[in-house]
């Protein structure tokens, strides 16, 4: 079905020309479309892992916003702010994910007063991409982010480093506006990152061969601590923090 | 009483016009159905969201679960979004149970398992699918004048519904029976001035006939 609207109006009078300007601007939807995203984000339901882990937002993650502009008449130039809205979702996430998280005070890095924790989480998102209805014949609303991970100790050394993607979509609603479907489906993207996340940090190799030092580090310092216990062949595993992995059940 | 009974007749006839003609099939297979219904325990309906180009609508979810709670009292089902804001997040479109026997490896983690007993949900049901416009034709023409306004024209359009249900029993790890509904109609929307909207109830005549059978396997009333 097409339609189209035709205006009769005598358009001499300043005020009408202004009036029928502003009008024929809003339905144009002239200017660009703005996105902050807002969500609400679920804690995760897993049993934490012992670790007690930083997290350090550099300005340009709590900061974070896609702009793309315009490439014709019809088409719209569109902000989507993501930056507070990652930091929330991530701050749930990773409290959920680990016994403890520490908001850092610096950057990790040699000469920095920092908290004591045991490594420090830096997110990065290296590249955003969105598609509307129009730019896709599709009626789906999308997202899809890819971040990279970087996991260092306190004074700045790697541990890991890894990427990882994202994707929210949302269907078309009767009254639904193009940004709040956006949001919508950025909200959609930030969840699956928090799932994804939560369900495989455990499985990066870097990570996972981390874990295992760091546990057999316990064990021997423990070990070393009750000469009597190290006397013995069977090393009490569960006394030490050898709790499995939530992520590894699946 | 005359006149009562007369307006009756025609609030019938006006609402018979204004809604388009729908067509509707549903197939059923279920095994295991619970005979005297399922008693304390909840049942919770979800949303398949794995495909690229569709979306199982959230609003036809919460229908269906609205037909079944509204006929039958005495069934508690948990909202889509609540069980899966509680279980996050292991029932996101990325980690969601796609078989039965996923659910074993989902309650070895000690939280999840809490949950569900917590919950008490006795059974899972999956409904994938989407409501579509199939075509469209016709032309409208609105004008706004000092005068006034109106539209003069003629559009129609068609709708389909396929959506299928996946009943699994959370107790046995099994699944216990699948409900295929498909439903098309056409709209119209004639307009003399003013457009008169003639719309195939296409979505909720399919809410209707799933949540009908479900409400078959679920209730011991029906």
């Amino acid at each position: 079905m097409s339609g189209s609207m035709i205006f009769v109006s005598d358009l001499r009078q300043p005020a009408r020309l202004l009036a029928a300007l502003a009008l024929l601007c809003l339905l144009a939807g002239c200017g660009a479309r703005q996105v902050v995203v807002e969500g609400d984000f679920p804690k995760p339901l897993m049993s934490p892992l012992p670790l007690n882990m930083g997290i350090w937002y550099d300005e340009e993650f709590a900061n974070h916003e896609f702009f793309d502009e315009a490439k014709g008449r019809t088409e719209s130039t569109w902000i989507v702010k993501t930056g507070s809205a990652q930091m929330q979702m991530w701050d749930i996430v990773l409290g959920g994910v680990f016994k403890n998280l520490e908001q850092m005070k610096n950057a990790p890095g040699s000469g920095e007063m920092n908290q004591v924790v045991d490594a420090v989480l830096v997110p990065k998102i290296e590249e955003l991409q969105y598609a509307i209805p129009a730019h896709t014949n599709v009626k789906v609303y999308e997202i899809w982010m890819r971040y990279r991970f970087d996991m260092v100790t306190t004074a700045g050394e790697q541990i890991a480093s890894w990427t990882m993607t994202s994707y929210g979509k949302t269907p078309t609603a009767f009254l639904q506006s193009d940004e709040a479907a956006v949001n919508l489906a950025a909200v959609v993207a930030l969840r699956d990152a928090g799932a994804n996340f939560a369900t495989n940090f455990t499985r990066i190799p870097a990570v996972r061969e981390w874990l295992e030092q760091r546990q057999s580090r316990i064990a021997r310092s423990k070990a070393a601590a009750t000469p009597a216990a190290a006397s013995t062949d069977s090393l009490p595993e569960q006394d030490v923090e050898t709790e499995p992995a939530p992520q590894e059940a699946l | 009483m005359k006149r009562l009974a007369s307006r009756a007749l025609l609030a019938l006839a006006g609402s018979f016009i204004l809604s388009g003609c729908v067509t509707s099939t549903v197939d059923e297979m279920v095994y295991n159905e619970p005979t005297e219904g399922i008693g304390d325990a909840t049942v919770v309906i979800l949303g398949r969201r794995h495909a690229s180009d569709y979306e199982t609508e959230p609003d036809f979810i919460q229908c269906v679960g609205k037909h079944i709670s509204s006929r039958d009292r005495a069934i508690d089902v948990l909202g889509e979004l609540e069980f899966i804001n509680a279980l996050y997040p292991w029932f996101e479109p990325r980690t969601a149970p796609l078989r039965p026997e996923d659910i074993d490896k989902l309650m070895a983690q000690p939280p999840v398992a809490a949950k569900m007993a917590e919950l008490k949900t006795e059974y899972m049901i999956w409904i994938d699918g989407s409501t579509v416009e199939t075509n469209s034709a016709g032309s409208m023409t609105c004008g706004i004048g000092p005068g006034g306004a109106g539209c003069f024209g003629f559009g129609t359009w068609g709708n389909e519904s396929n959506y299928e249900a996946t009943i699994w029993d959370f107790t046995d790890r099994a699944e216990v029976g699948r409900v295929n509904t498909s439903t098309s109609g056409q709209s119209y929307m004639p307009a003399v001035v003013v457009p008169i909207p003639i719309i195939a109830p296409v979505q909720g005549t399919a809410c209707d006939g799933i949540g009908d059978q479900l409400l078959e396997f679920l209730s011991g009333d029906y």
